[in-house]
């Protein structure tokens, strides 16, 4: 049993123990964001939203999303089994080579189909559609703007150097 | 208009996102990635959200800048690592089914949870009380 939960799937980059803890993981931060978010900006206004970023996501960015070997030792620990071991409930794919996959994708699906629960019978798949130029907007921006945040890794300047 | 004010709202935060976020946990670790949301996301939900950067109306689908976060990682890492975004996939969609069982369970919690129910005049709520 534990044997096929922990065994590498090679054409998912993951193995079944990991797609266990992705999905738990981002079901945990997603509830929690719908549940309380909007809950704490009505008791306490921007506030409450400003508080809610660092106590929700922060809490959830430990559980999901850190790494050993960073921190303190910013030149990484290697784990005695070779490589660097992640901690984090959701899994980078292919053993950290695939590109970084955040929790907010969770956070995003998880109120658009609140939102799409909430909406009457019938009208439904209207307002579904509705949304899509919007969602198109916001992914196409993040697109953009982390792209030209991973150009700095090809700006070339070695200062101090540094390699 | 609308619509480019989302996706420069998505870019900003996206950029700040991964510009800010792996240096901070590389120099201090945990604390470092915890306080690094307290300060990317405060803001960028402030301006995105609670300023109304991102288009979202009473009564429609919620667009939430997370969708931003994360296109802006795939799009980080591909251009700074080379990484390929076949890799990503089945990763993404495990986050996917998360998040939408997760909303599914938070709409049946917001339907019927008696916290979650409008506000009754206070005169009601006395009569309750009276049984």
């Amino acid at each position: 049993m534990v044997e096929w939960a922990v065994r590498y799937i090679d054409w998912l980059g993951m193995s079944p123990v990991s797609v266990l803890t992705t999905v738990f993981g981002a079901f945990c931060v997603t509830f929690v964001v719908i549940i309380c978010w909007s809950r704490l900006v009505d008791d306490f206004g921007a506030i409450g939203g400003m508080m809610a970023a660092g106590i929700i996501v922060g809490t959830f960015w430990v559980m999901n999303h850190k790494l050993p070997g960073f921190g303190i030792h910013p030149e990484g620990i290697p784990h005695p089994d070779g490589g660097w071991k992640q901690f984090g409930l959701i899994y980078q794919g292919f053993r950290g080579a695939s590109p970084w996959v955040d929790m907010g994708t969770a956070i995003g699906a998880g109120l658009w189909v609140c939102g799409l629960c909430g909406i009457p019978q019938g009208q439904k798949l209207r307002m579904a559609a509705e949304s899509v130029p919007r969602l198109a907007a916001a992914i196409a921006g993040g697109a953009v703007g982390g792209a030209i945040m991973g150009l700095v890794g090809w700006t070339g300047a070695n200062l101090f150097g540094y390699r | 208009m609308r619509l480019v004010a989302t996706a420069i709202g998505g870019a900003i935060c996206g950029a700040l996102c991964f510009g800010i976020w792996p240096e901070m946990w590389k120099t201090y670790g945990i604390l470092g990635g915890w306080i690094t949301a307290a300060i990317v996301i405060s803001i960028c939900w402030y301006m995105n959200h609670w300023l109304g950067i991102v288009w979202n109306q009473p009564g429609r689908i919620w667009v939430d800048q997370g969708w931003a976060v994360s296109s802006a990682g795939i799009a980080w890492a591909m251009v700074r690592f080379n990484s390929q975004f076949r890799h990503a996939v089945p990763v993404i969609l495990c986050c996917l089914l998360g998040g939408a069982l997760a909303g599914i369970a938070a709409a049946q919690v917001k339907k019927r949870h008696p916290g979650f129910q409008p506000a009754r005049p206070p005169a009601a709520q006395k009569e309750d009380a009276r049984g």
